[in-house]
């Protein structure tokens, strides 16, 4: 099932797409158009036209943002920042706090701690918590793994390997082609706000010109 | 604590617009005034005016928030600014025409006798006035703090605060929780000006020295700081009486400057502001 599809590529259910490009390619600029930020001719979510919708109604049909740069509810708790982009009602919304922080152990040791004072892996994490509360069919998500420790690194895309197998569509911007191409089936490469590469991912790794196109040439 | 109640509903609305609300200190005057125009037309005591009062500024903090900030949101803070200050002049001008210049009274709330309160063999005396805007600025206080820290609506509200951008990329109707805060910030605004209006008159020009004092104890307290714009909105009250007491009136407005400078000299960000960037 085709849950993104922008005229150029589209990203499946339980896929992992990785969206390449060099700093200033259009990642960021290509995501906030999917969330509705600005203004697209054509994007279609879950097999609907979506061009006309607000942000908030884009997420509501199933979409999950991580920003770069994570971009928390800094004065609110752990548990309040995934409270509040909960649509849930009440009780279902607590429920799905405990199932987050039970599956994040590094935030279940925090719960109360405000966002701002956690560490830049924790912050990270709870970036990728609070996008996944409502249970999204569609996570975006924007170079995730700036300026985290390899260990961090390696918790982080083992967790997206295992929240597409579980039958989420993911958008993944990096500037590290290896680590996107590392667990994604696809690579789309962009420059200059244009999709110039789009291959499986084993072929774009092994690819003696993907530096040249990430870089523009 | 009715400077606490001007100031809590300044912060909320300088954190849902992401701008100074410059109309906030004529939406005090606006409530003495609709107390004023209330109980001349409905003769009602003052415990009933209030929630009257109330409505009336939460309406005038939604139109607020429909004409002078949300259709400017994408635009610079400057442009709110200029926005809420012609909101201002209007308010001014408004009621200038309607009640004339000449200063009126709003009722009191409970009635304006005193009591006489004794604990442990020590008697001190209270005006009833002073005493309810004490009672109904606990309350309102404490009624904030709990929507705010307790409530869905609440959390919201402080992302919205937080980050507009990144609360309406989880899903939150970001103009929605502008127009609730403007509705509250209203609310708090008119029922600080009925409460003050009883003690202070109310007077169409009023509306620059309330905003100054909000101004004032939010800088104080932390810019965007909710229990700042409290403490520091306490801090002016007290400050003020103790200088008053001491040395007199006419030194206590340039003693309060004086104060609040040495202090922002020390501590720029406030009492309980957070570095930038992190603030909620």
């Amino acid at each position: 099932m085709t849950v993104l599809d922008t005229g150029t590529f589209a990203v499946a259910a339980g896929e992992i797409v990785a969206l390449l490009g060099a700093n200033g390619a259009g990642k960021t600029s290509l995501m906030e158009t999917i969330l509705g930020f600005r203004p697209s001719r054509s994007i279609r979510l879950f097999g609907r036209d979506v061009s006309a919708l607000p942000v908030e109604r884009r997420i509501a049909l199933g979409v999950g943002y991580v920003p770069e740069r994570r971009r928390l509810f800094a004065g609110l708790t752990v548990e309040e920042n995934l409270e509040a982009a909960s649509r849930l009602p009440a009780v279902h919304r607590r429920r799905r706090v405990e199932e987050m922080l039970a599956a994040f152990p590094m935030l279940a040791e925090r719960p109360h701690a405000r966002a701002w004072l956690l560490s830049g892996g924790q912050q990270q994490m709870l970036a990728l918590a609070r996008a996944m509360i409502d249970r999204p069919r569609l996570l975006l998500l924007d170079e995730p793994t700036l300026g985290l420790a390899p260990l961090v690194v390696a918790d982080l895309l083992a967790r997206l390997r295992a929240v597409a197998a579980e039958g989420t569509a993911i958008l993944l911007s990096e500037q590290r082609a290896s680590l996107a191409l590392g667990i994604a089936s696809r690579g789309v490469v962009l420059s200059r706000g244009k999709v110039v590469r789009a291959a499986l991912a084993a072929q774009l790794a092994n690819d003696p010109q993907l530096a040249d196109l990430m870089a523009g040439g | 604590m009715a400077y606490a109640l001007v100031a809590l509903g300044f912060v909320l609305a300088l954190n849902a617009a992401g701008a100074v609300n410059f109309a906030h200190g004529d939406l005090v005057v606006l409530g003495g005034a609709v107390a004023v125009l209330l109980v001349g037309w409905l003769g009602l005591p003052g415990i009933l005016l209030l929630p009257l009062v109330a409505l009336a500024l939460a309406a005038a903090g939604i139109v607020a928030a429909h004409v002078a900030i949300l259709p400017l949101a994408r635009r610079p803070p400057e442009a709110t600014f200029v926005a809420t200050i012609a909101l201002a002049a209007m308010i001014e001008q408004g009621l200038t025409l309607t009640m004339g210049a000449a200063p009126h009274t709003t009722p009191p709330f409970l009635g304006s006798g005193a009591v006489t309160i004794t604990i442990a063999g020590a008697g001190a005396t209270l005006g009833l006035q002073p005493l309810a805007i004490v009672l109904v600025g606990g309350v309102l206080v404490a009624g904030l703090w709990l929507l705010l820290e307790r409530t869905q609506v609440g959390r919201r509200m402080r992302a919205v605060a937080a980050d507009r951008h990144m609360a309406r990329a989880v899903g939150i109707p970001v103009a929605r929780y502008v127009t609730l805060s403007l509705a509250l910030s209203g609310a708090l605004a008119g029922i600080a000006g009925f409460l003050l209006g009883h003690q202070f008159l109310v007077t169409p020009t009023q509306g620059a020295g309330h905003m100054l004092k909000a101004y004032i104890a939010v800088a104080l307290g932390g810019w965007g700081s909710v229990p700042g714009a409290l403490i520091g909105a306490l801090a002016i009250g007290v400050f003020e009486t103790f200088v008053s007491a001491s040395i007199g009136d006419a030194w206590a407005s340039a003693a309060l400057y004086i104060a609040v400078l040495l202090v922002l000299t020390v501590r720029p960000r406030g009492l309980f502001g957070e570095p930038v960037g992190q603030r909620a």
